[in-house]
């Protein structure tokens, strides 16, 4: 029972940090149609930017250094998605075979400017000494971090349905997902909304990259690849640009990984293509998606 | 007529030369390390072919393609070292094995469309990724890759002097992928896959069942894709988990790109000229030429995927079609000129 309790809790930890990556590449998708490659260099972004402000600025590793470590990774990771939207993306206006290539372009290019500066090896993201221990939950000790991946992916969930539900720009946003065409025949303005939500998808995946540097121990440029090809298949489950498809599809991706990766090791990402597969075969739409999208 | 009325015989010419330049006593092409690179370089122009009946003729952006390179060079090396058997019924095996995988994947990726069937193809591919990476089943020997027994190859296809033979090896299969892919893009199957890239909506009205054409090019695509990775396996001695990587999927997307989608020789040319350059500038990287540099410069000059990547996105952005697209655009120029200055229009 106590393993049950603990890769449960680990699981929805992981499911956390993939509902960050996948919640922007979900609304950046839903929104503009756009398969965003650049998405994992969002991550390495803002984890080399946490990086930063925590071993140059800080110096020193409390709860409040690496909270501000994760705010500005966010902000960095935001920065960064709207130089790329503004540089490039809107200028393949509609064009979304392209506006992909073009964010493998950027991939490429900005992956191999930070593995030219800082090289390949991972470096370690200092954490406040409470990362290593951990609590009791029922009879299990479970490592304590995982609870502030679940934290932060809550408090950013609300976060972003609050902006869509209770907002201008958020009606914006949601309306355009459903139609952007009529949106913008009524004359709003729906590249802001485009704008925003590069902004809120980048803060989200900088974030999330501050958590998985603690996470994995260090951070390195070469963690994009892989985190944005789970990405990618979160979002494919959950249904294309649905923000609470993903939280559900990072979940039970996460669950699902680390609970085969116990009883059968290694096997955890197969099984995930296998679930992938599995839903695609049943609901091609995702789990939460619309028809004919 | 766009083509140059010389293309051909040049062509030709250039074929000649490459086939007895190895066997000169003079020239570049009798050095081992030419032969390597060049082999090399025809193999990967011989992919990016297979990729451009995908994405260039039938309009799939499939981020997967790897997967099927991947699964000819390491099936052919598993059955020649783990099961010893010879060569040539192990090749054909793995060939068949592919295609059989290449129709699983298709059916099932081909459900969806457009961005998400990107999507999936990657999904599939990265799995298979794991799959050799973690050496699943203690066949595939991991990250490390699996050498292949140089004591069950074909003797003329081992060691330095004997390169000369894998160049002819590349040049064959790349003669024989262009020419099977010629001759599907020109049969009606293939005028059908361009049909559903331009408009799948009229041609599926027309009465043509779109999936089942997409899985028709997918199959042949990956099938062709396995026959070259078992050529990589005999060329570069083992296969390496690299072969499955997304990034091969990429550098394939990258080649069709820099080459000119759907022109059959783009993609070729362009595979070549990428495989060379990240070859030639990973040496650069190694030289002291940007040693002078500040690291802030120098660093990312050093990775080839910042100069590759930098040259794709001006491709994207500025001069789309590549460089086919670029050929045919001053040739129409040209003919143009000549019209108008020899007044027989």
């Amino acid at each position: 029972m106590d393993t049950f309790i603990l890769i449960t809790i680990t699981g929805i930890g992981l499911g956390a940090l993939f509902f960050l990556v996948a919640s922007g590449l979900s609304l950046i998708y839903g929104l503009m149609g756009v398969l965003n490659f650049a998405h994992g260099t969002f991550l390495v972004v803002g984890a080399f930017s946490g990086l930063w402000i925590s071993t140059k600025v800080f110096a020193t590793a409390n709860t409040w250094t690496f909270l501000g470590a994760m705010v500005f990774g966010g902000i960095a990771g935001g920065i960064f998605a709207l130089i790329v939207e503004r540089l490039v993306i809107t200028r393949l206006y509609e064009r979304h075979i392209e506006q992909a290539l073009v964010t493998v372009g950027v991939a490429l290019v900005a992956g191999a400017t930070l593995s030219g500066w800082f090289g390949n090896d991972p470096r370690l993201l200092p954490t406040p000494h409470w990362f290593i221990n951990t609590v009791t939950v029922g009879k299990a000790f479970v490592p304590v971090d995982r609870f502030l991946y679940i934290g932060a992916s809550i408090v950013l969930y609300i976060v972003l349905a609050s902006i869509l539900r209770f907002t201008r720009i958020g009606l914006i946003i949601r309306a355009g997902v459903e139609n952007r065409a009529m949106v913008g025949a009524l004359g709003i303005n729906v590249r802001l909304a485009f704008s925003a939500v590069f902004f809120m998808g980048g803060f989200a995946a900088g974030l999330g990259g501050v958590l998985v540097g603690a996470y994995q121990n260090g951070v390195t440029p070469l963690m994009s690849g892989s985190w944005l090809i789970y990405g990618f298949i979160v979002v494919v489950v959950g249904g294309m640009g649905s923000l609470g498809g993903s939280a559900l599809a990072a979940l039970l991706i996460g669950v699902v990984d680390q609970f085969t990766n116990y009883y059968m090791p290694g096997l955890g990402d197969f099984v995930i293509v296998f679930l992938l597969a599995a839903v695609l075969l049943t609901r091609p739409q995702g789990l939460l998606g619309k028809v004919g999208r | 007529m766009l083509r140059w009325k010389y293309s051909r015989p040049l062509l030709g010419l250039l074929l000649l030369i490459m086939a007895v330049g190895p066997m000169l006593s003079f020239g570049i092409l009798r050095e081992p390390g030419i032969q390597q690179t060049l082999a090399v370089a025809f193999l990967y122009g011989a992919l990016a072919l297979t990729y451009d009946l995908l994405f260039g003729f039938t309009g799939l952006l499939s981020f997967g393609h790897a997967l099927f390179f991947a699964a000819g060079a390491y099936i052919t090396a598993i059955l020649i070292d783990s099961y010893r058997w010879p060569w040539y019924f192990a090749i054909p095996t793995a060939v068949i094995v592919s295609a059989v995988l290449a129709v699983l994947v298709g059916s099932a990726s081909l459900r969806t469309k457009g961005i998400t069937f990107a999507m999936v193809t990657l999904a599939f591919g990265e799995a298979g990724h794991v799959v050799i990476s973690r050496n699943f089943g203690s066949l595939t020997n991991g990250e490390n890759g699996l050498p292949i027994n140089a004591e069950r190859v074909p003797g003329i296809f081992i060691g330095v002097v004997n390169t000369k033979y894998l160049f002819w090896l590349a040049l064959a299969v790349l003669i024989f992928v262009y020419a099977a892919i010629w001759w599907v893009t020109q049969s009606p199957a293939g005028r059908v896959f361009s049909a559903l890239r331009d408009n799948e909506v009229r041609a599926s009205v027309l009465g043509l069942n779109a999936t089942r054409f997409k899985l028709l090019a997918f199959v042949i695509a990956g099938t062709l894709a396995s026959v070259i990775g078992a050529a990589m396996l005999l060329v570069s001695g083992n296969a390496a988990p690299r072969y499955a990587d997304a990034n091969t999927t990429i550098a394939l997307l990258l080649m069709v790109i820099l080459g000119g989608a759907g022109t059959r020789w783009g993609a070729a040319v362009g595979g070549i000229l990428y495989s060379i350059a990240s070859t030639r500038l990973q040496d650069l990287n190694q030289g002291k030429a940007l040693a002078s540099l500040p690291k802030i410069i120098s660093g990312p000059l050093s990775e080839p995927a910042f100069i590759l990547g930098l040259l794709f996105i001006f491709i994207v952005m500025f001069a789309p079609g590549g460089l086919s697209g670029a050929y045919y655009r001053l040739r129409m120029r040209y003919l143009q000129r000549d019209k108008s200055t020899s007044g027989s229009l």
